[in-house]
C-alpha cells in the first residue's frame, strides 16, 4: 500500500482487522506532524521578546486547537456545532469559578471543567442523534446553547462577572502566564490534539467516520452503529474545547464573554477550516496561521476587517468546497508526481 | 409533433441513454418499451428538460426544445405526467387541477373533460392529494396534465402500483383522450397493454433503440415476444 | 399583567410578520437567510438617512421598503444562484455559510459608515385608552400597519403568484411540470421577505429605537419564530410570532432581560427537540 506523498490531505483508510503496522509507515503517517510540531517550536526565537506577538502566538494556537476539535466534531461526522466557543467557555468559565470562588486547586478545577465540557458536548451529540436531528436542525440547536450560554454569563453577573469578565487569579505567578512558557504548552497541546486527530484517522474508529460521512444509510447497513460513533466524536471534540478554554482562562488571567462568543470563536474556526481544508490533518494549523498573520495586518482596518471576513467567507465557499489548500494541493499533486518521475528518470 | 434525434442524457457524467431517435407525429398514440432500468424514464426527463441533456436534440412542433427550461416546455404545450407523479400533497385535488392551469385561469370545459374521465376525482373534489390512493392520486396526476389542454402528453409507466384491472381503466381513458385528438407517448413495462393503445413502438434495451415499428409488428416480432411478452 | 399582554400582542405581531419572511424563503427554497436581520437593519438605516435628508416619513418610509426589496433581489440573483444549483443538505450548508458572509458584509459596511446609526420613528402625540389601559401612539401605528400587513398576505395566497408559490413550496417539481419557474418565484418572495423585513425594521422603530448594530438580533429572532411555527408555514410563523411575543414581554417583565432570550432560544430549541414541524407544520 503506496501512502500518499503529501500527508496534508487524509491518508487511505486502515482496513478493519490490520492491527500489526511495519514501523516506516508510522514514520510516513507522523512526520508532517512533526515537521510542524518543530516549524512552530521555532517561533518564540523569532517573536519571544514581544509580550504582545508572543500573547497573538498564543491566540493563535488556541485557535488551531479549537479548529481541530471542530474538525473532529463537523469534519468528521457532520455534526453541525455552532457552540465551538461555548464549549471552550464551559471549561474557562467552570474552571475559573471552581478554582477562585470554590477554591479548589487549579489543575483539579481544569480537570472537572473539561468534564463538564466533555459531557455537555456528548449530551448535545447524544440528542441531535436520537433525535435524528439533520444537520440544519443540529445547528441550530447547538446555535441555542451557544447564544444561551452568552446571556447566561451576561445574566449571572454576581458569578461571571458579567460583561465585564472575569479576572482569573488561580494561575497568577505560575509558569502559565508567561507567554513564552505558556506558548510551548499550548503547542504541546495542539501537538497532542494532532496526533489524536491522526490516530482516529488510521483506526477503525476514523473507517467508520469516513463510512458514516460518505453514506449514513449504507453505513447503517454495513453495521456502523452511526449514533454510537457520532457521539464519539462529540465527546472527543468537546473535551478538547474544554481543555483548552479552561486552560486558555488561567494563561490568559482574563476571561469574558466575549472571549468564547459565537461571532468571535465559532465564525473564525469556520472561515480558518474553509481555509485550511475541512477534514484534513494540518488544514487547522494552515489555516490558524494564514488568518493570524492575516488579522495582524488588518487590524488597523477595525470594521473593514468584519467585511472581509464576509467576503472571505462568500469567496471560499463559493470557490472551494473542500478548502482552499486541499484545491490547491490536487492542483499540485499531478505536477508533484511528474516533477518525481522526473527525478528517477535513469539517466 | 415530437422529434427526438440522436439523445444522450444520463447521472453524474454518465450517459445511461445514448444515440437515441423517436419520433412521434401529431394525433398518433408511441409507445416506448423496455424493462427496469432500460432508459426510460431518463430518456423522457432530458426530453422535458428535468435533466440535462449531453447530446442530441428535441424539437417539438419544429421548434428546438433541447435545453429548455422545464417549464417553458410545459407552457409549450407538452405536459408530462412523471412515474413519481408530482401531485402537490398539502392541496386538494381541486387546487391540484386548477394549478394544472396554469398560469390561466382553469378552462371549465378541461375540467369537465378530466371529472367525465376520472369520476373518483369528482367525489373527492375537495380532499388533501395526500390522502388519495395510489390509483386516484395516478389519475390526478393525468388530469392535472391534461387541464392545461396539451398538445402531446407524455407518461412515464401510467401503470406502477395499480392494481390490472385499474390499469386497463387507466389505458381506457388514454383511449378516449386519442380519440379525441391528444398526441400520446407513454413509457411502458406493460408491453400489451402498451402496444394495444399505440400506433406504433420502440423498444429500448440499455439506453439504446433496438426495435422500431408499428405496434402490431412488434407484437408479432419473435424478440419482443420472448423477450416481454413471456413467450417462448 | 393586562398591560403587559397587550404590548406583547403588539410585539407579538412584528415578531410575527419578521418570522413570516424567514419562513417564506426557508420553505420555497430550502435557504436560511443569515443576512435577513442585516437587511432589515439596512433599510432602517435608508430610511434613517432619508429623514434626516429632509424627506417626508411617507416617502422614507418607502424608500426603507424599496432598499429592502432590492437587496433582496440582488442577493437572490447573484448569490443564492450557486446555492438553488445544490440539492439537499448541501443546498442547506451552501446558503447559510454564503448568507453568513453576507451578513457579515452588511454588517460591517453599516457599522463603518455609520456606527451610531439609530432609526427613531418617533410618532407624538397622547397614549390612548385601549380596552382600559393607555397604549402608546407608536404601539397603536405599529399594530395597525402589522394588521393590515398580515392581510395583505393572506390575500396574496389566492392570487397567481401566490398560488405559484405555495406550489414550489409543496413540490418544486411538480410545480415546474404544471409550467411555474421556480426561479422567478423565489426572486418575488426573495423581494417579499426583504421587504417584510424592512416593514418590521420601521414598526419597531415607532416604540424603541432601531440601531445598527441590532442585525444578528433581528436575526435570531426571525429563526426562533420561523422555527416555533413551522418551516415554511407562514401561518405557524404569524402564531408563533405573537404567542412569542406575548411569552416574551412577561417574562421580560416579571424575570428578566437575559432570562427571557434564553426562553425564547430553549422554545427553539425544545421544538426541534419534541416536535420538529413546529405549531402548524405539516406532519412529515
Amino acid at each position: 500500500m503506496t501512502a500518499k506523498p503529501d500527508a496534508i490531505v487524509e491518508s487511505g483508510a486502515a482496513p478493519l482487522g490490520v492491527s500489526a503496522r511495519p514501523p516506516r509507515s508510522l514514520i510516513r503517517a507522523f512526520w508532517p506532524i512533526a515537521v510542524t510540531a518543530a516549524m512552530l517550536a521555532l517561533v518564540p526565537l523569532r517573536l519571544g521578546d514581544s509580550r504582545y506577538l508572543m500573547g497573538l502566538a498564543v491566540d493563535a494556537l488556541v485557535f488551531g486547537a479549537y479548529a481541530i476539535a471542530f474538525n473532529v466534531i463537523f469534519g468528521s461526522t457532520n455534526q453541525l456545532f455552532l457552540c465551538v466557543g461555548a464549549l471552550a467557555g464551559v471549561g474557562g468559565y467552570t474552571s475559573a469559578i471552581l478554582s477562585d470562588r470554590a477554591g479548589l486547586p487549579m489543575v483539579a478545577g481544569m480537570l472537572l471543567a473539561t468534564a463538564l465540557a466533555t459531557a455537555l458536548g456528548g449530551l448535545l451529540s447524544w440528542v441531535a442523534v436520537r433525535r435524528s436531528l439533520d444537520v440544519i436542525f443540529t445547528g441550530i440547536v447547538t446555535l441555542a446553547f451557544s447564544l444561551s450560554f452568552a446571556s447566561l454569563l451576561l445574566g449571572q453577573r454576581n458569578l461571571t462577572g458579567g460583561e465585564t469578565g472575569l479576572l482569573v487569579s488561580a494561575g497568577v505567578g505560575t509558569f502559565l502566564q508567561d507567554r513564552v512558557a505558556a506558548y510551548y504548552l499550548f503547542l504541546g497541546m495542539l501537538v497532542a490534539f494532532l496526533v489524536v486527530f491522526r490516530v482516529l484517522q488510521r483506526s477503525h474508529i476514523g473507517w467508520a467516520f469516513r463510512a458514516l460521512r460518505d453514506n449514513e444509510l449504507s453505513a447503517e447497513l454495513a453495521g456502523i452503529d452511526v449514533a454510537r460513533y457520532r457521539v464519539y466524536a462529540g465527546l472527543i471534540g468537546s473535551a478538547m474545547l474544554g481543555i483548552t478554554g479552561a486552560v486558555f482562562a488561567h494563561s490568559d488571567g482574563f476571561i469574558s464573554p466575549s472571549t468564547f462568543d459565537f461571532g468571535h470563536v465559532d465564525v473564525r474556526v469556520l472561515v480558518m477550516l474553509a481555509f485550511g481544508g475541512l477534514g484534513t490533518l494540518l488544514g487547522p494549523v494552515v489555516g490558524t496561521v494564514v488568518f493570524a498573520v492575516m488579522d495582524e495586518i488588518l487590524i488597523d482596518f477595525g470594521q473593514l476587517r468584519t467585511i472581509l471576513y464576509g467576503l472571505l467567507i462568500i469567496a471560499l465557499f463559493l470557490g472551494f468546497k473542500r478548502g482552499a489548500v486541499p484545491a490547491v494541493a490536487d492542483f499540485l499533486r499531478p505536477l508533484a508526481r511528474r516533477a518525481r518521475s522526473w527525478v528517477r528518470r535513469p539517466l | 409533433m415530437l422529434e427526438v434525434s440522436g439523445l444522450a442524457a444520463g447521472y453524474l457524467g454518465e450517459n445511461v441513454v445514448e444515440g437515441v431517435d423517436v419520433e412521434v407525429g401529431a394525433g398518433q398514440a408511441v409507445a416506448i418499451i423496455g424493462s427496469n432500468g432500460a432508459g426510460k424514464s431518463t430518456l423522457f426527463r432530458a426530453v422535458c428538460g428535468l435533466l440535462p441533456v449531453a447530446a442530441g436534440r428535441v424539437r417539438f412542433d419544429g421548434a428546438d426544445i433541447t435545453r429548455r427550461p422545464t417549464h417553458h416546455i410545459a407552457r409549450a404545450g407538452l405536459a408530462y405526467v412523471p412515474a413519481e407523479r408530482h401531485l402537490f400533497p398539502g392541496m386538494s385535488v381541486r387546487e391540484n387541477l386548477m394549478l394544472g392551469a396554469y398560469p390561466g385561469r382553469p378552462d371549465p370545459s378541461a375540467e369537465r373533460l378530466v371529472f367525465d374521465l376520472f369520476p373518483r376525482l369528482n367525489q373527492r373534489r375537495g380532499q388533501p392529494a395526500g390522502s388519495l390512493s395510489g390509483g386516484e392520486q395516478q389519475m390526478l396526476a393525468v388530469g392535472r396534465a391534461l387541464m392545461s389542454r396539451p398538445r402531446l402528453l407524455m407518461l412515464d409507466e401510467p401503470t406502477t402500483g395499480l392494481a390490472p384491472k385499474l390499469a386497463q381503466s387507466a389505458y381506457a381513458a388514454l383511449r378516449v383522450l386519442k380519440e379525441r385528438g391528444v398526441t400520446l407517448l407513454v413509457a411502458e413495462q406493460q408491453v400489451p397493454l402498451a402496444l394495444s393503445l399505440a400506433d406504433r413502438g420502440y423498444v429500448l434495451e440499455n439506453g439504446r433503440i433496438r426495435l422500431q415499428g408499428a405496434s402490431q409488428d412488434l407484437a408479432r416480432n419473435s424478440e419482443v415476444r420472448r423477450a416481454y411478452l413471456g413467450v417462448a | 399583567m393586562k398591560a403587559s399582554i397587550l404590548d406583547g400582542i403588539v410585539l407579538g405581531l412584528q415578531f410575527g410578520l419578521l418570522g413570516v419572511g424567514m419562513t417564506l424563503v426557508y420553505g420555497l427554497g430550502g435557504v436560511l437567510n443569515l443576512a435577513y436581520g442585516q437587511i432589515a437593519v439596512l433599510a432602517a438605516m435608508v430610511v434613517a438617512i432619508t429623514l434626516t435628508a429632509g424627506a417626508p416619513t411617507l416617502v422614507a418610509a418607502g424608500a426603507g421598503l424599496l432598499a429592502g426589496a432590492a437587496t433582496s433581489v440582488v442577493l437572490d440573483r447573484t448569490l443564492m444562484r450557486p446555492v438553488y444549483r445544490q440539492r439537499g443538505e448541501r443546498r442547506v450548508l451552501l446558503g447559510l455559510l454564503l448568507t453568513l458572509g453576507v451578513a457579515f458584509v452588511i454588517d460591517g459596511l453599516l457599522t463603518w459608515r455609520y456606527p451610531t446609526g439609530t432609526l427613531r420613528l418617533g410618532i407624538g402625540g397622547e397614549p390612548v385608552p385601549v380596552l382600559g389601559i393607555g397604549m402608546r401612539v407608536g404601539s397603536l401605528w405599529a399594530t395597525g400597519v402589522s394588521l393590515a400587513v398580515a392581510a395583505l398576505l393572506l390575500l396574496f395566497r389566492a392570487t397567481t403568484p401566490g398560488r405559484a408559490a405555495h406550489a414550489v413550496i409543496q413540490d418544486e417539481v411538480g410545480a415546474r411540470l404544471v409550467g411555474i419557474n421556480p426561479a422567478a418565484v423565489r426572486t418575488l418572495i426573495f423581494a417579499a421577505s426583504g421587504t417584510l423585513a424592512a416593514l418590521v425594521a420601521e414598526t419597531r422603530s415607532m416604540t424603541s429605537p432601531v440601531t445598527v448594530t441590532a442585525g444578528f438580533d433581528f436575526t435570531i429572532l426571525a429563526l426562533i419564530v420561523a422555527v416555533v411555527g413551522g418551516l415554511g408555514n407562514v401561518a405557524g410563523a404569524f402564531l408563533a410570532g405573537v404567542l412569542l411575543g406575548i411569552v416574551s414581554t412577561l417574562s421580560a417583565f416579571y424575570i428578566g432581560q437575559y432570562i427571557t432570550t434564553i426562553v425564547l432560544l430553549a422554545a427553539a430549541a425544545l421544538t426541534i427537540l419534541l416536535r420538529p414541524r413546529g405549531l402548524l407544520g405539516r406532519s412529515p
